[in-house]
């Protein structure tokens, strides 16, 4: 059984307007789709900004109401219960926000920043509860002293540490890191991310990982499903997406990567170029009149692509 | 050894770097003389008018004296007396004393009910924001001084405690909408998002993670308020609406001066009063503007 399924999961959000304020339509920020992540493995949702990755991951947590669908986690639907039900899957669930600049209350020391899941779901006398905090700031590379610091006393990268160290003291079972490292320069983002492959290793993590950098993805996914407007148009494994993309959306988006080496600068453009021409010719062999694509076909085990 | 200094320059570090909200409402406050002959000006001011009318018999003062109606300032009147012989300094302390304390309590209340009404508006949003804005637009719209001197007219049992109440029932909306504003804009930070994740209840990301995070503005709002509570209090009393006669208020010595005669002549009933009114406003005013000021980091000085 997977460890998460989600259904046909949409969320809508209702455009208002005329008389009594009326609904006239809805934004489809995300519109049926459905995948599952195993237990274990990360899976990675990718996009261009706007596409609906982060409603689907704050979906997922809790945090936006489904309009309609199911997230199943571990066979239980989670997305129709009420908050107080709710609470019992919170430890299980986690997420790790984009931002590590108002992620964190810049009131707070650290050491309250991290123990906040305990005092709200364990009672831990205070000195178990500092050796805990401890434990996980250590864990993540911080001198165990800075519990006492406040948040702006730290960098970008170590503030986004005790964003993750807040995230694992619950011992969960699934984080979503909601684009972990988009605000940290380039340096700092190769040393969070490795940091976050040990920690997987280490408590049994699966990651739903959002991100529009696929650089990033590849380097930290074992499944992709790639995004556009609210849906999927292809998903399948790393190796699948990266050297046998089949749609016209993600052969751009790989297309686009920049390649660090000048020598094949003439390929790159050449690759680019093609690519191009094939998106204004097939367009329509990928989305209907609307734009929209077209529902995901089955091409392997794994692979599924959205094409007539 | 190595450890032991390792560890001083940390502490020492922690000190810098993290300076509190208060230290920084201090500094400001300090770095701006005006602001701090004002507080040392009204620290001396509540002190004198708290401490002595410790030592004051308001029902001796209050008493009317027949034999000495408009005595001029002397020895056994400091500064003269009322057209009912009644001695004004006695009636300055505990008028100042009564004044002060009600515009204190009136700033309290309302702030209470405007920070737990603006929070939970901004909180939770939608219909109950609706809602609540919607009723303070009301009250709003209402002329509060003719309400407020209808409310003393038929309130049965009319004291300092129901002139608080009444007082408070009107001015809360206003602290409220700032209140709200402030928390719609917290609430879409990351970090309540990331509290609720963490299943922190709402009353406690309320109270513990938006509420510390709107405290200086409540600070600085309170302040400016304070001065103009204490307004109002005098002004209302100036009119006859405000505390009774029996009640010594400030507003109750200036409005002495309606009568032509006092006003040309027997500058010692209103005069001193005035002063005060203006010096204690004054005063307030200026810490305010050095507290607003430091509420905002691109307007410190210190």
């Amino acid at each position: 059984m997977e460890f998460l399924k989600i259904n046909h999961l949409k969320v809508y959000y209702p455009i208002r307007g005329g008389f009594f304020r009326r609904v006239n339509d809805y934004v489809r920020a995300v519109d049926d789709i459905s995948f599952e992540l195993r237990s274990g493995e990360t899976y990675g949702l990718v996009g261009e900004s706007g596409c609906g990755k982060t409603t689907t991951g704050r979906t997922v947590i809790g945090l936006i109401k489904a309009t309609a669908g199911e997230i199943l986690l571990e066979g239980k639907d989670i997305a129709k219960l009420s908050s107080r039900e709710f609470s019992r899957y919170r430890r299980d669930i986690q997420m790790i926000f984009q931002d590590p600049y108002s992620s964190l209350n810049p009131k707070k020391r650290v050491l309250d920043i991290i123990a906040e899941p305990l005092r709200n779901f364990e009672r831990l006398s205070p000195q178990e509860e500092k050796r805990k905090v401890q434990y996980f700031v250590e864990k993540v590379g911080l001198h165990a002293d800075s519990i006492y610091k406040y948040p702006h006393e730290f960098s970008g990268g170590q503030r986004q540490r005790i964003g993750i160290a807040r995230a694992l003291t619950l011992n969960p079972k699934l984080i979503i890191a909601d684009e972990p490292v988009s605000a940290l320069d380039v340096s700092v983002q190769a040393q969070v991310l490795n940091f976050m492959k040990e920690i997987q290793k280490e408590f049994q993590l699966t990651y739903l990982f959002i991100s529009h950098d696929l650089g990033i993805i590849r380097h930290m996914c074992d499944r992709i499903g790639i995004m556009y407007r609210g849906q999927f148009v292809e998903e399948g494994t790393s190796e699948e997406i990266f050297n046998n993309p089949q749609h016209i959306y993600t052969k751009r988006l790989i297309s686009a990567i920049p390649n660090a080496d000048p020598q094949k600068r003439k390929e790159q453009l050449a690759l680019r170029k093609q690519v191009e021409e094939e998106y204004t010719n097939s367009f329509h062999q990928y989305f209907n009149h609307d734009g929209k694509a077209y529902r995901l076909k089955r091409i392997s085990e794994t692979h599924s692509v959205a094409i007539l | 050894m190595k450890t032991e200094l390792n560890h001083s320059q940390q502490t020492e570090i922690q000190i810098e770097k993290s300076p509190s909200s208060l230290s920084i409402l201090w500094r400001e406050v300090v770095k701006d003389k005006l602001a701090l002959v004002s507080m040392i000006l009204l620290a001396l001011i509540l002190l004198v008018v708290y401490g002595s009318a410790i030592f004051l018999d308001q029902e001796k003062i209050v008493k009317v004296d027949l034999l000495s109606i408009y005595a001029p300032p002397s020895s056994e009147h400091w500064l003269g007396t009322d057209y009912g012989g009644r001695d004004i300094f006695g009636q300055l302390i505990i008028g100042a004393r009564n004044s002060f304390t009600i515009g204190l309590a009136i700033t309290l209340i309302s702030c209470l009910i405007g920070l737990i009404v603006g929070l939970v508006a901004g909180y939770y949003g939608g219909v109950i924001d609706n809602i609540i804005m919607r009723v303070i637009d009301f009250i709003l719209v209402l002329p509060f001084l003719m309400l407020v001197i209808v409310f003393v007219a038929i309130v049965p049992k009319y004291n300092v405690f129901t002139f608080i109440l009444i007082m408070s029932a009107f001015l809360w909306t206003g602290k409220a909408r700032l209140i709200r504003a402030k928390t719609l804009a917290e609430r879409e930070l990351d970090y309540v998002s990331a509290s609720k994740t963490l299943g922190t209840p709402d009353w406690k990301i309320i109270s513990r993670e938006i509420l510390p995070n709107l405290s200086s503005i409540i600070i600085v709002n309170l302040t400016l308020n304070l001065a103009g509570n204490i307004g109002i209090e005098s002004g209302l009393s100036y009119l006859g609406f405000g505390l009774p006669e029996s009640t010594p208020s400030l507003g109750t010595l200036v409005s002495y001066a309606t009568n032509p005669d006092v006003l040309q002549n027997k500058w010692w009933v209103w005069l001193p009063a005035s002063l005060l009114i203006l010096v204690m406003m004054l005063c307030i005013n200026f810490i305010g503007q050095a507290l607003k000021r430091a509420a905002d980091a691109r307007q410190r000085l210190g």
